[in-house]
């Protein structure tokens, strides 16, 4: 591939540049339809990509984060604390929502990072869990199990995001912003991060500062999930507990790995798909679970790059035979 | 399950068509509620009742409006039990052009649906027992049933005839489910002379013999495991009882007594209780409603009191479409505040809610207290509905 | 001092059951390198299986016990052989399956009974009582199968060649196998171990407690967090932890309340992972 030998040689690649295409055609979609349903499901989708998202910077280092609802929390309730006191403007917000869980991250980073992968998991998905327990037990500051509603509409340059429409176009803004930080963040290191996953060792016995890259990856990753949690909570209006919930962190991994971790494309048409078809199944929210996990062991098993990386390879075998 | 419920309706339609001549536009309206998960039995019932009020209407010939005869059609929608799947349900809702919802039940979804709701323009009911479940802002949004602020008094009243009480122990889950049921129950004890402690819990606990050590250690005369759900409040009492706690229980909160009473062993294990119903269970009037499901929809209701609870709500929905001759959200809140508070079913009751929301916009209706002394069910009496 | 000791009393029983899960939980990291997501979906499916067996066969409990333990340890050994074993160099993967697993077998529980609790009891009831302290004759019971069970697990790993084949391919695995042990045979042999280890817990504790498809979830993150405490892959360090972690949750709940005592064991999992991150007794956690 292009970029191998000379490093950082090109800042986005193709994937990258198709990934930031798709949602700025998303802009495009409320022009087009006056549909609530496909406000909704749109919305639910963006919000989906951007947590997705912080799942797969991790991932590209091979680690498995279970603690994006824990920064979701932190960016979402700061926007809605934000709110209480009448701050609406965009770009104070977005900047808030990235900064703060990334503050928070480094001391956890430092903590956590230390640990090779399989405690990783196991720490992260405890922090999740404990996040959920702060928030009960800071009734003062994030109205504790009920949460904070009467959240006011964020205000882009002027205008009150209010109506349906208007909601979308800030969350495609949002997941246009969140895939540009992530794409830049992964194509600058790709090399750095590509060492580390294929061996973490051998990467720092070559005289790469490992712990360096993982704790950029972990810090940008808190603040991109905090994004989706700025874009969660202005969907809803409402900022509450059972939204952060540690559960939800297994969606955004099945999102990210059904959809193909090799690649930014993955955790987009993951995301997209998984949240169409959970939208399908109605009043049967149940058996979603049951499709993630029958997908999940469908990718693992037999279709390695998840459907980006699939289709990827049939291209290639399709060029390859023409 | 949308296959049965399409095909139910055509069912209905079917057998009722000599009475349905003029049907000749549909009215759509959602349910909404926990299809799946632990609380599915709560939507169920949401979707069960609308169900069964659109096929009372339907058969009587269908809802007249703006000269129009219509066919009144349920879309159901599972919220999940969460804040978000609530507001995707509102929206998923407005994409169908639904402006009336009967549901959601609980508190997170209550909370999720009231600004979405209020965005899309729609007219929703909630079950909840939130201290918010209504609020002035949300003039569209109603309440199924009210809270502990209205009936944990005349509950309390009744059981200290039965469990002379002193002090009062409360447990409950640490999350709005539980800390807004449990410490309203609070006061009202308190009000009644009787001293409480209040003990929240870490949802998804399983094993409660720490905290009922840590409740027991108070000695209290009772202790009320509110809004505890059934199958927590049943391992509550198993434990209570095998840490030799000889009092009574008591439950100021949701419904689900035989689950209770199935967790923690039966009536010997759970010998004296006494628990708050929605709706007077054993009036043979309200019991009448699961026959007229089953004539009228050919099956048997799932969701048990729950949907007899929720029958009223939508059916007066209903009746305030014909009222205001449209399904436009603000006219049918505006018919539906006019229309008196009766239910052939449940009797007569009160617009409630002024006093503990500033608006009232809730049903109250005749309730019941159930009562099990000795590990003898003394059934469910019935308690009068009182104005605000 | 009443409730001191009652809170002592609750807080090793509760160390039994959960020392049960964090020992299967560890083998399988220990020996297999897994982190097994399903671990608790396996104890939720042993207490189904066991309340099957009861409630639609009407058989003793005693042997519906037993089958639960051998549906779940079948199931591990299948699930192994065919999934895990394929791919079982990549943490990543087998974490993945595994947690593909939970969730379909989760899904498969609520859609055959249902999400309500079940009827399903302890045949033993009562209590022993010395004063103002007791004892749950049907926690005794448990109790003494737990401790039982660790010593039969103990005796397997430290007395027998298959024990000292598993535990020399937990130490070095290019080194076991180079010395002729077959992992073909070994891997599912420690999986079924576990799994089964994890359906008893569930048949023996669920009728105390209770049954639905809920009960899952909490079980998984105390094994989580009994792990991280006592050192990934360390089996002492696993029952070591395992004790703590009922005692300090049987405490902290007696004197400060449900959700505090929640935080007070996360938080001192945390502390212990500033000072010392391999937890109280793991070695240098191998190569992910």
């Amino acid at each position: 591939m292009s970029g191998s030998l000379l490093p950082r040689a090109r800042l986005l690649g193709g994937a990258e540049i198709a990934a930031i295409l798709v949602f700025a055609a998303c802009f495009a979609v409320p022009m087009m339809t006056k549909s609530v349903l496909v406000f909704s499901v749109l919305n639910q989708a963006l919000v989906g990509v951007v947590a997705a998202q912080s799942v797969w910077i991790m991932l590209r280092m091979n680690l498995m984060s279970f603690a994006s609802p824990a920064f979701m929390a932190i960016g979402g309730y700061t926007v809605a604390i934000a709110g209480q006191y009448e701050i609406t403007n965009v770009f104070l917000l977005t900047a808030a929502a990235f900064i703060l869980p990334a503050l928070v991250a480094i001391p956890l980073g430092a903590l956590v990072l230390r640990l090779r992968g399989t405690y990783f998991v196991l720490v992260t998905f405890v922090l999740s869990q404990i996040m959920q327990l702060l928030l009960f037990e800071t009734p003062g500051l994030t109205g504790g199990s009920n949460g904070i509603s009467g959240i006011p509409p964020v205000n882009v340059l002027g205008t009150d995001m209010a109506t349906n429409r208007q909601v979308v176009l800030f969350a495609c803004g949002i997941a246009l912003l969140a895939t540009v930080i992530t794409a830049c963040l992964t194509r600058y290191f790709k090399q750095h991060f590509a060492a580390i996953e294929e061996n973490e060792i051998l990467a720092e016995s070559l005289g790469l500062v490992v712990w360096r890259y993982k704790a950029l990856g972990f810090v940008v990753a808190a603040g991109i999930a905090g994004l989706a949690g700025f874009s969660l909570v202005t969907m809803l209006l409402t900022a509450h507990p059972s939204s952060f919930d540690s559960g939800t962190a297994v969606d955004f991994i099945a999102y990210t790995i059904i959809g193909g971790r090799a690649s930014i494309l993955g955790p987009v048409v993951g995301t997209a798909l998984m949240v169409y078809a959970t939208n399908l199944f109605g009043t049967h929210g149940q058996y979603a679970q049951g499709l993630y996990g029958v997908l999940i062991l469908v990718v693992v098993l037999a279709l390695r790059g998840g459907i980006v990386g699939t289709v990827e390879t049939l291209v290639r075998k399709l060029r390859g035979a023409s | 399950m949308k296959l049965q419920y399409s095909a139910l309706a055509l069912a209905a339609a079917l057998g009722l068509s000599t009475a349905a001549q003029a049907q000749n536009c549909e009215l759509k309206i959602g349910a909404m509620g926990p299809m799946s998960g632990g609380a599915a039995q709560w939507g169920l019932a949401m979707a069960g009742a609308t169900e069964l009020a659109a096929a009372e209407v339907n058969s009587a010939g269908g809802i007249k409006m703006g000269g129009k005869t219509c066919k009144v059609v349920v879309v159901p929608y599972d919220s999940k039990y969460t804040a978000d799947a609530a507001a995707a349900g509102s929206n998923a809702f407005a994409a169908q052009d639904i402006k009336l919802i009967v549901g959601p039940v609980g508190s997170p979804e209550a909370t999720g649906i009231k600004p979405v709701a209020a965005r899309n323009e729609q007219l929703a009911w909630n079950a909840a027992y939130a201290k918010n479940a209504l609020e002035p802002k949300f003039p569209l949004m109603f309440h199924i049933a009210p809270g502990p602020a209205v009936w944990s008094d005349t509950v309390i009243k009744a059981a200290m005839k039965v469990f002379p009480m002193k002090t009062v122990a409360l447990i409950a889950p640490n999350d709005q489910g539980g800390t807004d049921i449990a410490s309203v129950d609070a006061e009202a004890y308190k009000a009644n002379g009787v001293t409480t402690t209040e003990e929240y819990y870490q949802r998804g606990t399983t094993n409660f013999a720490p905290i009922v050590t840590r409740i027991l250690a108070a000695k209290p005369d009772v202790v009320d495991t509110a809004s505890s759900p059934p199958g927590d409040a049943g391992v509550i009492i198993k434990q209570l009882r095998l840490a030799g706690f000889t009092g009574a229980i008591g439950r100021l909160g949701g419904p689900g007594t035989d689950e209770i009473v199935r967790v923690a062993g039966g009536l010997d294990v759970v010998q004296n209780f006494y628990w708050f119903e929605t709706v007077a269970t054993d009036e043979p009037k309200v019991k009448e409603i699961d026959a007229l499901y089953k004539k009228m929809l050919g099956k048997d209701p799932v969701g048990g009191t729950a949907l007899w609870a929720d029958l009223p709500a939508a059916r007066m929905t209903l009746k305030a479409v014909a009222a205001a001759g449209t399904d436009d959200a603000k006219a049918v809140a505006e018919a539906l505040r006019k229309l008196p508070v009766e239910d052939p079913n449940m009797g007569k009751g009160y617009w409630t809610g002024k006093k503990q929301f500033g608006i009232a916009q809730e049903l109250h209706f005749p309730f019941g207290v159930g009562i099990i002394k000795d590990g003898k069910n003394l059934g469910v009496a019935r308690q009068e509905a009182k104005p605000d | 001092m009443e409730q001191f000791l009652q809170a002592g009393i609750i807080g090793i029983s509760l160390g039994a059951q959960y020392a049960l899960l964090a020992l299967g939980f560890t083998l399988i990291f220990g020996i297999l390198g897994v982190v097994n997501f399903s671990h608790g979906g396996f104890y939720m499916l042993g207490g189904y299986v066991a309340y099957a067996c009861v409630d639609r066969l009407g058989v003793p409990y005693p042997v519906a016990v037993l089958a639960a333990v051998g549906t779940t340890a079948a199931l591990g050994w299948v699930f192994e052989l065919l999934l895990i074993e394929r791919l079982v160099d990549d943490h990543l993967a087998t974490l993945m399956l595994t947690l593909g697993l939970y969730l379909v077998m989760s899904t498969a529980m609520l859609e055959v009974f249902g999400p309500l609790a079940m009827d399903f009891r302890f045949p033993i009831t009562g209590a022993l009582r010395f004063g103002p302290v007791y004892a749950p004759l049907e926690n005794l019971v448990v109790l003494g199968i737990c401790l039982t069970a660790i010593m039969g697990l103990w005796l397997v790993l430290f007395r027998t060649d298959i024990g000292r084949a598993l535990r020399a391919l937990a130490d070095d695995r290019a080194v076991a196998m180079a010395q002729g042990l077959r992992p073909k045979l070994l891997f599912p042999a420690a999986f079924a171990l576990a799994t089964g280890l994890a359906g008893l817990t569930g048949a023996l504790v669920t009728p105390i407690l209770s049954l639905s498809p809920g009960v899952a979830d909490p079980v998984l993150a105390t094994s989580f967090l009994t792990v991280i405490l006592g050192g990934l892959g360390s089996l002492g360090g696993a029952a070591l932890a395992a004790f703590i972690v009922g005692i300090v949750e049987a405490y902290s709940s007696v004197y400060f309340g449900g959700s505090i005592g929640a935080l007070i064991l996360f938080v001192l999992v945390l502390l212990l992972l500033v000072f010392r991150p391999t937890g109280l007794l793991g070695r240098e956690v191998r190569g992910a």
